[in-house]
C-alpha cells in the first residue's frame, strides 16, 4: 500500500464527482486557453493580411511629389508605381467610393507581385473585388476616376493653382482582382477598395511623364526580413524586433558660422518633414535601413524637385526648386555644400507685387527681389529701384514707396497687404540689376508673351496695365524693378514652404550639385524609404490584445467554471467527511489529509487541463465565429481565422492547472477547523463564524469609501462605483454566509418555511450557489447600463461631418470661397475646417496598432467655442481646448484625444508625453465619447509648424439649420463631389463607434450568459445532492403523510430562495455599480430588457432545479427509511 | 500506562455550558481491559474520544505512558495517535474504495518502517479469519466481517491503547459474539490497554473491569 494506491482508489471510486471536477477545470482551461488562442489568432490574421496584401513588397521609397521613374533602376530590384487616393464612380450604377486606393501600375508591378493575368492596359481599370461589389461594377462599365493633380508649387502659396487640384480620368472596367491579390500598402483589417490603372496613362493624365511617387522594393532592404515561406506562421515577436532609427537632424550643418542666421530652423523641424504618398504610413524621418543608405547614394537633385542652372551673367549656378520655393532644410544643405567647396552662396527671394506706389503714381504687377548682395539697400526699410521704375513712379531717393501685394494666409483666403519702404537708391537697369533669372519659373506667367497672356492663379486687373508695362515685359520679362533686404522680404513673403526662391553659387562649380546631394538627407526633402513590411507587422500586433480582452470578457465564465469546480470538489469532500474523520483517528494529520486531497486535485487539474486543450480550440473557434458573425461590429472583418499555437494552448493549460489547484486548495481551507469527532459525525463546516460578519462589514465599509471617493472625484466615477458595487457584492455574500451559518431557533411555518430551513443544511453550498447566480446577475445587469445609444454630447452640437479626399483650399464660409468652390448659398450653414495629416485610424474601428495616428488641426476659433465634454483634463483650465495653445516646458506638442482612443488604442494616459513618428506629444485633455476617436487634435499653429507640407482642409464639422442636415448634405455632396467631399451625420459616426462598444458588451454578455449556464448547472447539482443526502429525512416526511409534490415544493422552495437571493443581491449591487453610467444617460435604464433578462435567469434556474429535484425524488425514498 | 485524572468536559450551548464529564479519573496498566456502560448521552463516547486524543478535555489530563497528547503540536498529536492508539467504531468506518488488505494498511501510510507492515497486516487479517477475503471491498463483506477488518486495522501498528465505540452495536448476536471474542483474544495477545464503550451487557460482562458512566462520572458497575 502506497499513497498513490490510495490516490488511485479514490480517483476511481469517486469517479462521478471527480469527472465533474475535471470538467470544471477543463471548462476553465478551455476558456483561458481559448482566450489566449483568440489573441494569437487575431494577431496572426492581421499579420497574414499584411503579408498577403504587401506581397513581395518589403520597403518602399515614397514622396508626396513625384520623382524620376529611373530611380527604380538605381535601387534594383524596385518597381515604380503611382500610389494615390481618389474618388471612383461607376457611370452605369452611379455608385461612388470617395476614398479608394489608386495604383498606377504596369507589367513590372504584376511580375513583382506575381499576380495572375495581365495588368491593365490603355484605358482599362481593374477593381478589387470589394470595390467592384461596392460599386456594383461589371466588366465593360465606364469608371470615372478623380485623383489629386500633382502640383510642385504649393497650393497654399500665391502661385499655387487652387482651381486645378484634381484630375478626372475615364476608364473601362477590365475585371476584378482576385481577393487574394489585393495589394495594399496600408494595414487594414477591412476589405481593400483599390483600383489598378495603367501607369503610363496615369503619368500622361497627371502630366508627370516618366515620374512616379512610390517605388516598391523587396525585403532585402527591410530591417526585418521574412521569407514568403514563413508568412503567417511566424510569431508576433519577430515584428517586434524591428526598431525604427531616426536619422538625427543635421545639426552640424546648421552650426557652420557662414550659414545665415535667419535660416536656422527649430531643431525639431527637419525631423518632421513629411511628404509621403497618402497611401503609405506617414513617417517623419529615414529609418536608417540599408535602403535609406542606398537611396542617399543614388538619388539625384531632380528626385527631390531641385535643379541647378548655370547662368552666364552673372556667372554663377542658380539652385532652384520645382516648387519655386526652397525650404530651410535644403537651404541649409546648400550653404553647407557651398562652404565645403569654398564657394559663396547668395540666397534670393523674388515676389510678384501688385503695385509699386509713390505719391499716387503706380507701376502694376512688378517683380521685386529680396537679397543681401550689392543691389540690396542698406536699411531694413530701404528699397532700391531700377531707373525705369523710378522714372515711371517719379520717385527720388528718400521718397516713400508702398508695395502692395497678395498673400495667401492659412485662413484659406487671399489677402492684399501693403508694406512701406523708402527709396534708398536708384540703379540703372543694366548689369546685375537687369537679370530676369532672379525670378523663378511661374506657370502661367514666366512664359507669357505679354501681360495680357498672363494666367496667374490669383485675380489680375488688366485695366491697370499700361503700354509702358507691356514694353517693359516685352524687353525685360521678369527682371525685378525693385530690390529689398532679404530679411525684410522673408518676413513679408516667406511661407512655411520656404523663404527663398533660389540660391546663387559663385563661381559656378560643377562640384556643387554633388556636394549638395551629399549634404542633403533626401528624407529632409521629402524622399523617404519606409520599411513598410516591418512597420505594418509591428502594427499587426494590434491596438488591442484580444487575448487579454477575452480573458476579461470571459472572466465571469472562468470564475463560474472555477466556482463550479470548487462546488463539485466540495461536494466530493462532504461526501467523504466521515472518511476524513477515520483517517484523522488513524493518525493522519490534517495537513497530510489536505495534501492527499490536494494531490487528488492536482491529478484532476492536470487531467482537466489536458482535456481543456480541446475545449480551448473549440472555445477559440466559437468566439472567432461569433466575431465574424454576431459580433462583427467589434472587429469589422470576416477574415479572422483560428491560429492554434502550442505556447497559447500550453499557457491556457498551465493557467487551468493553477486555477484548478487554487480552487481545490481554497475548498480545502476549512478542513483544519473541524474536529475529528465532528468529521466522524459527518460535519464539515465549522460554525458559527463571527469573522464573516466582521469581514463583510469591513468590505462594505470599503465599498462605501470607494463610492465616497468616486463622488468626491478622487477616483473616476465609473470605475469607483463599479468597484464599490463589486465590493458590495462580496460583502453581501459574506453577510449571507454569516446568516446561513448562524444557529437560529426553529420557527414554525408552512411547507415553504420548512423548505427554507433546508437552506441552512449545507450553508457553504448555499453560499456558493448564491455567489454564482449573484455574479451572473451583477454582470448582466451592469452591462446593460453601459450600452450606448446615439444620443450623446460627443457631437459637440454639430449635425454633419465630412472628409474630403482632395483638400479644400478655399474657405467655404466666405463668399469668395464659395464662389471658388462653386457652392450655392447655404443660409445658416457654418463650416469648421480642419487641416488633416492622414494617418492610422486611432479609433476602435481599427484593429491595427495606430503607430502614426491621424492628426487634426483645430482652428483657433473652434478652440474658443467648441462645446464637447471632457472626461479628463490636465489641470483645471476654464477652457481645456486652449491647452492646445499652451507651450509645455518639455517642448512637447499639446494634443487632445478621445478618452477611449487614448486608453484602448494609443495606450496612453492623460498628461503622458510620448513620441510618435518623430514628434513628441503630450495629452492635455481627453474627450468623453466624442466623434474625434480616430485622431489626435493639435492646434493649427503647431500643425503647420510640424507638417509644413500639408495643404488645405480635409475634415469638416458643419452646423446646419434644424431639420436641414439631410438636404445640406446632399447639396454639398453634389457640389463638392470632385473633392470626394462626403458629408455624413455626426450621430452616425458616433453610432459606428458605439456599435463597436455595444458589440463588445454583447460579447461580454453572451459569455456571461454561458457563465450563468454553469451557475444553473451548479444549482441543479446542489439541489440533487441535497435531496440525495436528505433522503432519510424526506422518507420520514413521506412516512408522515407528505406526498411527492409536497416534497417537491419543499425542495424547490429552498432552491428558489437561493436563486432569488442571488438575483436580488446581484441586481442591487449592479444598480450601485452603474449609477454614474445610468446618470450620464439621463437616468435611462432599460428596465424592460433587464427585467426580462433577470426573469429568464430566474426561470432557467428554477427549471434546472425542478428537473434535478424531480430526478432525485424519483428514487424510492422509503427504502432509505428501511435502511435506517 | 493510561492515566486519566480529574477529567472534565463541557459543551457550550445557548443556555450555558453543558457538563458531560466531571472529575473523571481512571488508571489502566498495559494488558488491562475495561468496559464502560451507561445510558445514551451520558458521555461514554466523549470519554473515549478524549482518551484517544481526538477531542481535548475542558479540564484534567490524559497521559499515556507519561505523555499528555494534548500538550503536543497538531502534527505530533496525529503521529501519537497513529503510533499508540487504535480505534474501532460502531459502523466500522472502512474506506469503501479500498480492499480489505488496503484498509488494514491505511494507517501504515503515515507510519514509519513501512516494509514490515504488509506481512503484519496479512497476519492480522488471518487472525480475524478473513485471509481469503484480502481483495474484497467493504461492500462485499457482512457487518461482522467489516468489524473484524476494522479490528485488524486498529491493531496493525501495535497500539498501546485500543478504543472501541460500540463495536458490536450494529451486529447480530452471533456476529457480536464472534467480534467480542476476537477482540478479547487479540487484546490478550497484543497486551494492549483496552477500553470498550458498549450498551451490550453480554459484551460488558466479558470484561474483568466494568464501569458505568452516570452523572458525568465513572462508577464501578453494579455499585
Amino acid at each position: 500500500m502506497r499513497t498513490y494506491t490510495l490516490l488511485a482508489r479514490n480517483l476511481a471510486w469517486y469517479w462521478r464527482t471527480n469527472l465533474a471536477v475535471l470538467l470544471g477545470v477543463a471548462t476553465a482551461t478551455g476558456v483561458l486557453g481559448g482566450a489566449a488562442l483568440l489573441g494569437q489568432s487575431v494577431r496572426a490574421t492581421l499579420r497574414g493580411l499584411v503579408l498577403d496584401r504587401l506581397g513581395n513588397t518589403g520597403s518602399i521609397v515614397t514622396r508626396s511629389g513625384f520623382f524620376r521613374e529611373e530611380l527604380a533602376a538605381a535601387l534594383q530590384p524596385a518597381v515604380p508605381v503611382i500610389a494615390l487616393e481618389g474618388v471612383v464612380e461607376d457611370e452605369r450604377s452611379l455608385s461612388r467610393d470617395a476614398a479608394a486606393q489608386v495604383y498606377g501600375v504596369d507589367e513590372r508591378f504584376w511580375k513583382f507581385q506575381a499576380l495572375p493575368g495581365e495588368p491593365p492596359r490603355a484605358h482599362e481599370i481593374i477593381l478589387t473585388a470589394a470595390l467592384a461589389r461596392e460599386l456594383e461594377a461589371r466588366p465593360g462599365d465606364e469608371i470615372l476616376l478623380r485623383v489629386p493633380k500633382p502640383s510642385a508649387i504649393p497650393l497654399e502659396s500665391l502661385h499655387g493653382r487652387k482651381d486645378e487640384i484634381g484630375k478626372t480620368i475615364r476608364l473601362t472596367v477590365a475585371r476584378s482582382a482576385a481577393p487574394l491579390h489585393e495589394f495594399s500598402l496600408r494595414p487594414q483589417q477591412g476589405d481593400v477598395r483599390a483600383v489598378y490603372v495603367p501607369l503610363a496613362r496615369l503619368q500622361r493624365d497627371l502630366n508627370q511623364p516618366g515620374k512616379v511617387n512610390t517605388l516598391l522594393t523587396r525585403d532585402r532592404y527591410s530591417p526585418s526580413r521574412e521569407s514568403a515561406k514563413t508568412r503567417g506562421l511566424t510569431t508576433p515577436s519577430q515584428g517586434a524586433t524591428v526598431s525604427r532609427q531616426s536619422t538625427p537632424p543635421r545639426a552640424a550643418a546648421w552650426t557652420e558660422p557662414s550659414v545665415p542666421s535667419g535660416f536656422r530652423p527649430v531643431r525639431a523641424l527637419p525631423l518632421v518633414v513629411s511628404t509621403e504618398s497618402p497611401l503609405t504610413p506617414p513617417r517623419a524621418s529615414s529609418s536608417g535601413s540599408a535602403l535609406d543608405r542606398l537611396l542617399k547614394q543614388r538619388y539625384t537633385l531632380a528626385d527631390v524637385g531641385l535643379r541647378t542652372r548655370t547662368l552666364a551673367k552673372p556667372a554663377c549656378l542658380s539652385l532652384e526648386s520645382d516648387s519655386a520655393l526652397i525650404g530651410d532644410a535644403v537651404a541649409a544643405a546648400a550653404f553647407s555644400a557651398a562652404q565645403s567647396l569654398g564657394l559663396r552662396a547668395e540666397p534670393l527671394l523674388t515676389y510678384l507685387v501688385n503695385a509699386l506706389r509713390v505719391r499716387g503714381r503706380e507701376v502694376p504687377y512688378s517683380v521685386v527681389t529680396a537679397l543681401d548682395s550689392a543691389l540690396a539697400p542698406a536699411r531694413e526699410d530701404g528699397v532700391t529701384l531700377n531707373d525705369w521704375a523710378a522714372r515711371e513712379l517719379g520717385a527720388r531717393v528718400g521718397d516713400a514707396v508702398t508695395l502692395e501685394y497678395y498673400v495667401w494666409r492659412s485662413d484659406a483666403r487671399l489677402h492684399t497687404d501693403a508694406a512701406q519702404f523708402r527709396v534708398e537708391r536708384v540703379v540703372p537697369l543694366a548689369g546685375d540689376a537687369a537679370d530676369p533669372d532672379l525670378a523663378p519659373q511661374y506657370p502661367g506667367i514666366t512664359q507669357s508673351r505679354s501681360f495680357r497672356d498672363w494666367d496667374p492663379p490669383f485675380p489680375l486687373d488688366l485695366t491697370r496695365i499700361r503700354p509702358s508695362d507691356e514694353q517693359y515685359w516685352d524687353r525685360y520679362r521678369t527682371t525685378p524693378k525693385a530690390f529689398v533686404r532679404l530679411a525684410r522680404g522673408r518676413r513679408l513673403w516667406g511661407t512655411r514652404f520656404g523663404g527663398l526662391t533660389s540660391i546663387r553659387v559663385f563661381p559656378p562649380s560643377p562640384a556643387f550639385a554633388g556636394a549638395l546631394r551629399a549634404a542633403l538627407d533626401p528624407s529632409q526633402a521629402g524622399l523617404t524609404a519606409v520599411p513598410v513590411r516591418a512597420e505594418s507587422l509591428k502594427a499587426a500586433e494590434g491596438a488591442t490584445d484580444f487575448g487579454e480582452y477575452f480573458v476579461y470578457f470571459s472572466f465571469f465564465l472562468i470564475v463560474s467554471a472555477l466556482l463550479l469546480t470548487g462546488l463539485f470538489f466540495k461536494l466530493g469532500i462532504e461526501q467523504r467527511t466521515r472518511e476524513i474523520g477515520v483517517l484523522r483517528s488513524l493518525g493522519f494529520s490534517a495537513s497530510k489529509i489536505r495534501a492527499l486531497f490536494l494531490l487528488e486535485g492536482a491529478v484532476l487539474a492536470v487531467a482537466g487541463s489536458v482535456a481543456g486543450v480541446g475545449a480551448a480550440l473549440a472555445y477559440g473557434a466559437l468566439v472567432l465565429l461569433g466575431l465574424r458573425t454576431w459580433w462583427f461590429d467589434a472587429v469589422g472583418t470576416r477574415l479572422l481565422s483560428l491560429h492554434a499555437s502550442v505556447p497559447s494552448l500550453a499557457m491556457g493549460a498551465a493557467a487551468g492547472v493553477v486555477a484548478g489547484l487554487g480552487t481545490v486548495a481554497w475548498t480545502l481551507r476549512g478542513l483544519h477547523a473541524v474536529a475529528p469527532r465532528g468529521l466522524l459525525a459527518g460535519e464539515l463546516e465549522s460554525r458559527p463564524a463571527r469573522w464573516r460578519w466582521l469581514t463583510g462589514s469591513a468590505v462594505a465599509l470599503l465599498a462605501a469609501a470607494l463610492a465616497g471617493a468616486a463622488l468626491s472625484g478622487a477616483v473616476g466615477q465609473a470605475a469607483g462605483f463599479f468597484g464599490a458595487g463589486a465590493l458590495l457584492l462580496v460583502a453581501a455574500l459574506l453577510f449571507q454566509s454569516a446568516w446561513l451559518h448562524a444557529r437560529r431557533p426553529a420557527a414554525a411555518g408552512g411547507l415553504v418555511a420548512l423548505g427554507l430551513r433546508g437552506v441552512r443544511y449545507r450553508p457553504g453550498r448555499a453560499v456558493l450557489c448564491i455567489a454564482l447566480i449573484a455574479s451572473a446577475a451583477f454582470v448582466i445587469a451592469s452591462l446593460d447600463a453601459f450600452r450606448r445609444d446615439g444620443a450623446s454630447a460627443g457631437t459637440g452640437g454639430f449635425q454633419l461631418y465630412a472628409n474630403a479626399e482632395l483638400p479644400l483650399i478655399h474657405d467655404p464660409n466666405s463668399e469668395s470661397g464659395r464662389s471658388a468652390l462653386n457652392l450655392p448659398p447655404l443660409p445658416g450653414v457654418r463650416f469648421v475646417s480642419f487641416r488633416l495629416r492622414p494617418g492610422d485610424d486611432a479609433s476602435c474601428l481599427n484593429l491595427y496598432q495606430p503607430r502614426n495616428p491621424r492628426i487634426l488641426a483645430a482652428p483657433p476659433a473652434f478652440l474658443r467655442s467648441a462645446g464637447f465634454t471632457f472626461q479628463g483634463v490636465d489641470g483645471h483650465p476654464p477652457n481645456p481646448w486652449l491647452l492646445l495653445e499652451s507651450k509645455p516646458a518639455s517642448g512637447a506638442v499639446p494634443a487632445i484625444a478621445d478618452a477611449n482612443s487614448m486608453t484602448y488604442a494609443l495606450h496612453r494616459k492623460l498628461g503622458e508625453e510620448f513620441e510618435m513618428a518623430g514628434v513628441r506629444y503630450r495629452i492635455v485633455a481627453a474627450l468623453q465619447d466624442s466623434l474625434f476617436q480616430s485622431e489626435l487634435i493639435v492646434s493649427e499653429e503647431n500643425f503647420l509648424r510640424l507638417f509644413p507640407d500639408s495643404q488645405g482642409y480635409r475634415f469638416f464639422l458643419l452646423n446646419t439649420p434644424p431639420g436641414q442636415s439631410g438636404p445640406v448634405a446632399r447639396t454639398l455632396a453634389a457640389a463638392l463631389a470632385d473633392y470626394g467631399f462626403d458629408p455624413q451625420p455626426t450621430g452616425a459616426l458616433l453610432a459606428s463607434y458605439h456599435k463597436v462598444e455595444n458589440a463588445y458588451l454583447s460579447t461580454f454578455r453572451a459569455l456571461g450568459a454561458l457563465g450563468l449556464l454553469l451557475g444553473t448547472v451548479g444549482l441543479a447539482a446542489v439541489s440533487m445532492r441535497n435531496v440525495l443526502e436528505r433522503r432519510r429525512e424526506l422518507a420520514l416526511l413521506r412516512a408522515a403523510g407528505f406526498r411527492r409534490r409536497h416534497l417537491f415544493t419543499l425542495v424547490l422552495a429552498e432552491n428558489a430562495f437561493l436563486l432569488l437571493m442571488g438575483l436580488s443581491t446581484g441586481a442591487a449591487c449592479a444598480a450601485l455599480a452603474t449609477a454614474p453610467a445610468v446618470s450620464a444617460r439621463g437616468g435611462h435604464v432599460p428596465v424592460t430588457s433587464l427585467a426580462a433578462l433577470l426573469a429568464l435567469v430566474a426561470a432557467t434556474g428554477i427549471a434546472s432545479s425542478a428537473a434535478a429535484t424531480a430526478v432525485a425524488l424519483r428514487a424510492p425514498l422509503l427504502s432509505a427509511l428501511k435502511s435506517e | 500506562m493510561l492515566e486519566i485524572a480529574n477529567l472534565g468536559k463541557q459543551y457550550p450551548t445557548p443556555r450555558g455550558p453543558l457538563t458531560v464529564l466531571s472529575e473523571v479519573s481512571l488508571s489502566l496498566n498495559r494488558g488491562e481491559a475495561v468496559a464502560i456502560t451507561g445510558p445514551s448521552g451520558a458521555g461514554k463516547s466523549t470519554l473515549l474520544y478524549i482518551a484517544g486524543a481526538l477531542e481535548p478535555p475542558t479540564s484534567g489530563s490524559v497521559t499515556l505512558d507519561g505523555v499528555n497528547p494534548y500538550k503536543v503540536a497538531e502534527k505530533e498529536l496525529a503521529a501519537f495517535r497513529n503510533r499508540n492508539i487504535g480505534f474501532v467504531f460502531q459502523d466500522s468506518c472502512l474506506l469503501p474504495q479500498c480492499s480489505v488488505l488496503e484498509n488494514v494498511l491505511v494507517p501504515t501510510l503515515v507510519a514509519s518502517g513501512r516494509a514490515a507492515w504488509p506481512t503484519r497486516a496479512r497476519e492480522l487479517i488471518a487472525q480475524v479469519g478473513l485471509e481469503d477475503r484480502l481483495d474484497h471491498r467493504p461492500s462485499e463483506l457482512s457487518g461482522g466481517e467489516k468489524q473484524r477488518v476494522a479490528l485488524a486495522r486498529a491493531l496493525v501498528l501495535r497500539p498501546r491503547l485500543l478504543l472501541c465505540d460500540e463495536p458490536t452495536g450494529n451486529l447480530d448476536e452471533a456476529s457480536a459474539e464472534m467480534v467480542a471474542a476476537l477482540l478479547l483474544r487479540l487484546h490478550e495477545r497484543q497486551e494492549t490497554i483496552l477500553i470498550v464503550v458498549t450498551h451490550n451487557p453480554a459484551l460488558a460482562a466479558r470484561f474483568p473491569k466494568r464501569y458505568e458512566l452516570r452523572h458525568a462520572n465513572l462508577h464501578p458497575a453494579g455499585a
